[in-house]
């Protein structure tokens, strides 16, 4: 969750989108068919189902409630060909992260982010990629986990070096295995993983190498930087708090008393001053249903409240509109839908998008 | 439906350890059965060659259970047929029969069969008599069954589990082993095929029978073996891909089948100086093996499959009384790279049926009575149960009865069944299962015949030991499907002069489906009866054939089409709203499948078609569908004499327009694809 924002909002920083410039998603036959609003809106990362490899991209407005599905396929005359696992945007191109069902037939799909015109296919070249996250000019890098071992454990995970002018893997740098979340603060790479490793490696974007590894509990993950620069994320089923600059984690929350929830999915509203958190289990005691809340916890206090008393697969934060975007996923095999909600906590609408709605990124 | 619990085994090994939330990553018409009415019967029989005799042996060996199920629509797969395509396995044969939906996860992958609108689950796979559906997922992958491995084939359709057993809601395939008494001496066969993408197949084999004071000894012994490839070369390009009219591109996953087994069928039958009593013993052996390995080339993408079953019947038919001795090992192991360390699933099913058939004596073709029973006994071992052998009984009790009445002095003017089964377990309470059969002959003549069918079935489907023991998942509460089943046909034959003859048959059904399972994603994919199925639908079949024996010519068109609509009907969550009356997934409204063939003297040639309309794979039908396709295949075949025996060339062309069309897996299938088999038979 963590990346779309940092990346939304490095592109901001950077002042590269122009909401009022010709939205060029060129029609080849009738010149009077209306533009795809690419340039603005968010986009609803629909993972798909596994061996169905039908994984989408939603482009949601803004004010309305309009969904222009499938937009890869419409600009390409081609599905994507796989699961998507995650979607963000460098320096006007998109990179599109395709896991296949079958191994060996993972796809980077590199878009004009403005008219997702399909500009190359990086096919085979890496497994099982995770997250994606600008770390310079018309450069990224892909967390992934590798293709698996016979016995289904992970093998050491890498990061990808993502060349967008020559379109090309340039390294592959090892890092923990279950590679997943990263985040970026300067020059510096900070990358978590699912593997129940211990560590955060640290990898130098200039060099392309790990500078560090820093102890910190299992399962770092879920990465979201407040005001100050410090990182969010969960590990060990608790909300952390970790000063990159002391290396120190200091803050151990709980978003509710019941442990047998699990933090995921963190966000933070636009005054960086609420982190938001999806909180959910399989009720063992109730035919195992899935329940849940979204949790609002105020960093300042670490106080928490339940905000949405309903168990959603994600939550967002625009900080462009203010609201709240969360997703919720009634099978793998039918339509998901997104809920937004104002900060008040008060549901404005909900919108049906495709399968499995897992992620946003915000334009 | 793809078997979810296996969906979620690979989701769940794939995704282990991700967060909470994303853990969920044939060509005979059938002629009705039995005893038919009046001149037309002699007719009928009339066989298309040599090999067909056989046939006409079923009705003393073995306790058919076609016999009680009248009104229901079945089709005998010709021998002819089955001996052309004796290299294919049952996936890559049943879609040029019948208009069936197959549902393919590839070129030599996965492949499950849908009745009528039901899932792969509702059909039972019988052999011999026995269900050889896997115990634990509760169905059969038919690119695992080689038509190598029996002897006759026969596709039902509609709910016999009153007659056959679990399963059997939406039809059945029935296979068959039987001996061939008229066979002397010794005959042996060496056959193979290539083909293209370096696939090939061999098999040797021989029959015997050997006559001895004590009675007639028959048997027949064969071992086959081969490999289905999708790719050319040795190393396929990862960005291979074919690209449809519409310009939609679908990847190549490039596989490899590898099948090999061995069959071994001995028959004793006892002479017994008397025409009126009969006592045999039998062997049937059948051992299969099947890997599948999904990108062959690179160790670190592999994701290989083995299917291994090893079957026994032992069983003896003293006059009425059939006593039968099974035991099945139904072996699946999954696994990755260098298949180390897969994981593995093991079952053991033991099962005796008894079986005793009244005959009133006074008319014996007026009322039969059987009374049987049946026990099996299973032990599974499978990694997602846990680490103990899982034990279950499992029990069947049933009456099958059928009568026959005369009307104006014209005899067997009705047929009618009446079936009754109740199965029992300690665990769950199967529902009674009653059927009722009827065809009444509105009129035969010498020219002509028209039949009509109706029969009205319960039905039910056992758990699967994955729905019971799995892990968390699996629900130890959960209770069989059950079914109800109408139907009703008219079925119209006709000859128009001396060579040629025509049918038409209609049929219409009406399927209830409740207590339907369902791997419920809210529940984290725990298993659940929720869901309540309604399948209804029309389906067509005609013919048009000519047989001229004199100049041993043969021609014929065959042209089958289904209607099908099944649809969920009730609603068992907020969002289930948005499937309630849609079209199931991957079922087709309309599919037809046709042929049309020629032969003379020693050539035949035949043109075999087949069309889906659109199937979609998600159950609100959004995204994507699976566009609709047609494909033809074609063949030539060609009898030589070879060392003074008799030959058979068969040269095959799959997929002759080249066209593209996804699988399951939304990949491309293969394109146009030829096979050359030669099959010698040595007769002593």
């Amino acid at each position: 969750m963590l990346n779309q924002f940092l990346s939304a909002r490095t592109l901001r920083n950077l002042s590269l989108i122009s909401l009022t410039t010709l939205a060029l998603s060129s029609c080849e036959k009738t010149e009077s068919t209306p533009t795809q609003p690419y340039d603005d809106g968010v986009f609803v990362i629909n993972a798909g189902n596994f061996f169905d490899n039908n994984g989408t991209l939603s482009l949601v407005s803004r004010d309305r409630k309009i969904t222009a599905t499938d937009i890869f396929l419409k600009e390409n005359n081609r599905s994507i060909a796989g699961g998507i696992t995650d979607y963000s945007e460098v320096d006007e191109k998109g990179v599109i992260l395709v896991d296949n069902s079958t191994d060996g037939k993972d796809v980077i799909e590199i878009v004009n982010a403005r008219t997702f015109k399909s500009i190359a296919s990086l096919k085979g070249e890496i497994d099982n990629p995770r997250k994606v996250i600008k770390v310079g000019t018309n450069k990224a890098y892909i967390t992934c986990w590798d293709t698996f071992n016979a016995d289904y454990t992970y093998k050491q995970g890498f990061v990808a070096v993502l060349d967008l002018v020559l379109n090309k893997i340039t390294k592959k740098i090892p890092v923990d295995s279950g590679a997943e979340d990263i985040t970026v603060i300067g020059n510096l790479a900070y990358v978590g993983n699912i593997d129940a490793r211990p560590t955060i490696k640290v990898i130098d974007t200039q060099k392309d190498e790990v500078k560090e590894s820093i102890e910190i509990g299992a399962n770092p993950n879920n990465f979201v930087l407040d005001a100050a620069n410090k990182i969010w994320m969960t590990s060990a089923n608790a909300i952390i708090l970790f000063d990159p600059i002391t290396k120190t984690f200091n803050t151990k929350l709980k978003a509710s008393t019941n442990d047998k929830k699990t933090p995921s999915s963190l966000c933070m509203s636009k005054d960086k001053k609420t982190l938001f958190c999806t909180y959910n289990f399989f009720d063992s005691a109730d035919g195992y249903k899935l329940k849940g809340e979204i949790s609002a916890i105020d960093i300042s206090t670490g106080t928490h409240k339940t905000f949405i008393n309903r168990a959603f697969s994600s939550v967002g934060f625009d900080s462009e509109s203010e609201i709240i975007y969360t997703s919720l996923i009634p099978s793998y095999k039918q339509s998901g839908y997104i809920f937004r909600y104002q900060t008040s906590g008060i549901l404005i609408d909900s919108v049906k998008v495709e399968i499995a709605p897992s992620r946003f990124y915000f334009k | 439906m793809q078997n979810p619990a296996n969906a979620a085994l690979r989701r769940i090994k794939k995704l282990a350890n991700k967060c909470l939330l994303n853990i969920p990553k044939i060509l005979f018409l059938g002629y009705g059965f039995g005893i038919s009415v009046g001149a037309f019967s002699q007719e009928i029989s009339s066989p298309d060659c040599k090999d067909c005799k056989p046939l006409n042996e079923v009705q003393v060996f073995g306790f058919s259970p076609e016999k009680f199920m009248a009104g229901l629509k079945v089709q005998k797969i010709d021998s002819v047929n089955l001996a052309r395509y004796q290299h294919q396995s049952l996936s890559d044969f049943l879609q040029f029969q019948v208009p069936i939906a197959l549902k393919s996860y590839g070129s030599g992958q996965l492949t499950t069969i849908s009745f009528r609108g039901t899932s792969a689950s509702h059909t039972a796979v019988l052999w011999n008599g026995l269900n050889i559906n896997s115990p634990t997922v509760g169905l059969s992958d038919l690119s695992t069954i080689p038509l190598m491995g029996f002897d006759q084939m026969a596709i039902q359709f509609g709910s016999s589990a009153s007659c056959v057993g679990s399963d059997a809601v939406g039809g059945s395939i029935l296979l068959n082993s039987v001996p061939n008494w008229n066979n002397k001496g010794i005959n042996s066969v060496v056959g193979g095929q290539l083909g293209s993408f370096r696939s090939g197949n061999l098999n040797a084999g021989l029959r015997l029978s050997r006559t001895s004071k004590n009675g007639v000894l028959n048997g027949k012994t064969l071992f086959y073996g081969g490999n289905i490839r999708n790719f050319n070369g040795k190393t396929p390009a990862n960005d291979e891909v074919r690209i449809d009219r519409k310009g939609h591109e679908y990847s190549i996953e490039p596989s490899k089948t590898t099948q090999k087994g061995f069959v071994q069928d001995l028959y004793f039958r006892f002479d017994t100086k008397k025409k009126s009593t009969y006592r045999l013993i039998y062997l049937n052996t059948w051992f299969t093996d099947n890997k599948l390995t999904i990108q062959p080339s690179v160790i670190n993408f592999r994701e290989i499959t083995q299917t291994q079953a090893f079957r026994f019947i032992g069983g003896t038919q003293l006059d009425n009384t059939s006593v039968k001795l099974g035991f099945i090992r139904d072996i699946l192991d999954y696994g990755k790279g260098d298949f180390s360390n897969p994981s593995q699933a093991s079952t053991d099913r033991y099962i005796v049926r008894a079986e005793h058939d009244f005959v009133f004596h006074k008319n014996p073709a007026n009322l039969t009575f059987r009374t049987g029973g049946e026990f099996v006994h299973y032990a599974t071992k499978v990694d997602g149960y846990g680490p103990n052998i899982v034990y279950e009984n499992r029990g069947d009790a049933y009456a099958l009865i059928r009568k026959t009445f005369d009307w104006n002095n014209q005899t067997n003017k009705i047929i009618t069944t009446l079936n009754l089964r109740q199965a029992f377990s300690n665990f769950y309470k199967a529902p009674f299962t009653p059927a009722f059969g009827f065809i009444f002959n509105l009129f035969t003549n010498k020219l002509q015949q028209l039949e009509f069918l109706a029969n009205v079935a319960r039905s039910y489907r056992l758990p699967t030991l994955n729905e019971r023991y799995w892990k968390v998942l699996g629900n130890p509460d959960i209770q069989p499907e059950n079914g109800f089943n109408k139907e009703i046909g008219l079925e119209y034959k006709k000859f128009h002069g001396k060579y040629f003859k025509s049918s038409l048959s209609v049929n219409a059904f009406h399927n209830l489906i409740d207590n339907w399972t369902y791997w419920n994603p809210e529940k984290n994919y725990r298993v659940e009866n929720l869901q309540q199925v309604l399948t209804k639908g029309l389906e067509f079949n005609s013919s048009f054939k000519y047989n001229n024996f004199i100049q041993q010519k043969t021609a014929g068109l065959i042209l089958a089409y289904s209607l099908t609509d099944a649809s969920q009907q009730k609603v068992y969550d907020v969002y289930s709203q948005n499937l309630i009356g849609k079209q199931l997934i991957y079922v087709p409204y309309h599919a037809i499948s046709g042929s049309i063939f020629y032969g003379q003297k020693s050539w035949n040639a035949s043109v075999q078609g087949v069309f889906n309309s659109v199937r979609y794979f998600t159950f609100d039908h959004s995204g994507q569908p699976l566009p609709p396709y047609f494909i033809v295949n074609a063949t030539l075949t060609h009898k030589i004499k070879f060392m003074s025996q008799a030959a058979n060339l068969v040269l095959q062309a799959n997929n002759i327009t080249n066209t593209v069309y996804p699988n399951i897996k939304r990949n491309a299938m293969p394109g146009v694809n030829f096979q050359l088999a030669a099959v010698f038979n040595f007769h002593q």
